[in-house]
């Protein structure tokens, strides 16, 4: 009985001693499926531009890829300007996120009738300066040798729920520190 | 003489194994280099200058009487006008109160393309409280000129020829930036 024991472990460790190699080729398979998927739909931004969460833009049919620009994002929340919380709403009984009108802004935070947002004004026109001042030191000229003009685009990227009011705020004040061109954002359309 | 069936055998079954392990190191490098720098929300713009007014641009535009085409949206209708009354005005009843009939306005735009191709400036008004996706969907739809919209010809005044246009009013300008809050 134990002689027949000893023979059957003896055949079992000469079968653990067998190499075992790994199955590669099939995991080679699949990951050359994801780097093929990955090489077709692959998109590189030449923009920086960030977003916040939980900020629902909205689709547009547009094919225009956005440039590079100083960007102010708004959400039910508040406004974020170049990744800087600026303004803060204040949330009524709709409560955070809600799709209704229940943000609104703080009385101090608007002048001019409530059309222009202070906070934002200031933020604007130092981006405004620091831009000037780095076209100033800049080796890139216009044909006359002098610094070449500051753009005055401001990128809007804004949850689908805001309201036009808000935007013409931000228009607005825009508008009043310099700036000419207004780049509406969002999100393109699959399959365009 | 014929060499033994077992050497025969192992001659020629041997097997070049290749060595898989390199290729996969690239392969997981190359993924994950792809996934860091993929951008998976892909942003489009609609762009929009800022009016301006100037008394000599008035001046100009008083005598020359331009189309100036003018979009006002309301919570009711929509109305498509020029102050210097080019174009006979059409209100648009809304699908829904606050709820613009873009097919509708697009249609109507269409048709007055094809009176003035050469219009490319479409003013703006919209009403207050009209949330941010209308307002991108009806900035959307006064932009392009869809294929199956009637044909728009613009006659190129350096061949003669005349070329189909590709765009409805691509220049959006809001017009009510100094508006109260209705």
């Amino acid at each position: 009985m134990s002689f027949q024991r000893s023979i059957r472990n003896r055949t079992g460790r000469r079968r653990v001693r067998k190499e075992f190699e790994l199955q590669l080729t099939s995991m080679m398979d699949v990951l050359v499926i994801i780097l093929v998927f990955l090489l077709k739909t692959y998109s590189t931004a030449i923009n920086s531009f960030t977003t916040v969460a939980g900020i629902k833009l909205p689709v547009s049919y547009s094919k225009d890829v956005p440039p590079d620009s100083l960007q102010v994002i708004i959400t039910p929340e508040g406004l974020t300007f170049e990744n800087a919380r600026i303004v803060d709403f204040v949330i009524a009984a709709g409560g955070v996120g809600s799709t209704d009108s229940s943000y609104t802004f703080k009385t101090n935070d608007l002048d001019e009738n409530g059309h222009r947002i202070v906070p934002l004004f200031d933020a604007l026109i130092r981006a405004k300066e620091k831009s000037e001042l780095l076209k100033q030191r800049s080796v890139k000229r216009d044909a006359y040798g002098k610094p070449l003009p500051f753009e005055g685009v401001l990128a809007i990227q804004a949850d689908k729920s805001i309201q036009y009011d808000v935007i013409r705020k931000i228009m607005y004040t825009g508008a009043a520190s310099g700036y000419s061109v207004f780049r509406f954002l969002a999100k393109a359309r699959e399959g365009i | 003489m014929f060499s033994r069936p077992s050497h025969r055998r192992r001659s020629n079954t041997e097997t070049v194994q290749l060595n898989l392990v390199p290729m996969l190191d690239a392969m997981v490098t190359m993924i994950s280099f792809l996934l860091f720098t993929m951008s998976f929300l892909q942003l489009v713009s609609i762009d929009s200058p800022v009016p301006r007014a100037s008394t000599t641009e008035l001046e100009k535009q008083l005598a020359e009487k331009p189309v100036q085409l003018t979009l006002s949206l309301r919570k009711e209708e929509s109305e498509l006008w020029s102050p210097f009354e080019r174009v006979p005005t059409v209100t648009i009843k809304n699908a829904e109160p606050g709820k613009p009939d873009i097919r509708a306005i697009h249609d109507a735009l269409v048709k007055i393309k094809q009176q003035f191709p050469k219009e490319i400036r479409l003013i703006l008004v919209p009403y207050a409280t009209i949330p941010y996706d209308i307002l991108i969907a009806l900035m959307d739809n006064s932009r392009t000129l869809e294929t199956t919209d009637g044909a728009v010809f613009l006659k190129n005044e350096q061949t003669g020829v005349d070329e189909p246009v590709k765009v409805l009013f691509p220049e959006l300008i809001f017009g009510n930036l100094l508006g109260d809050n209705e």
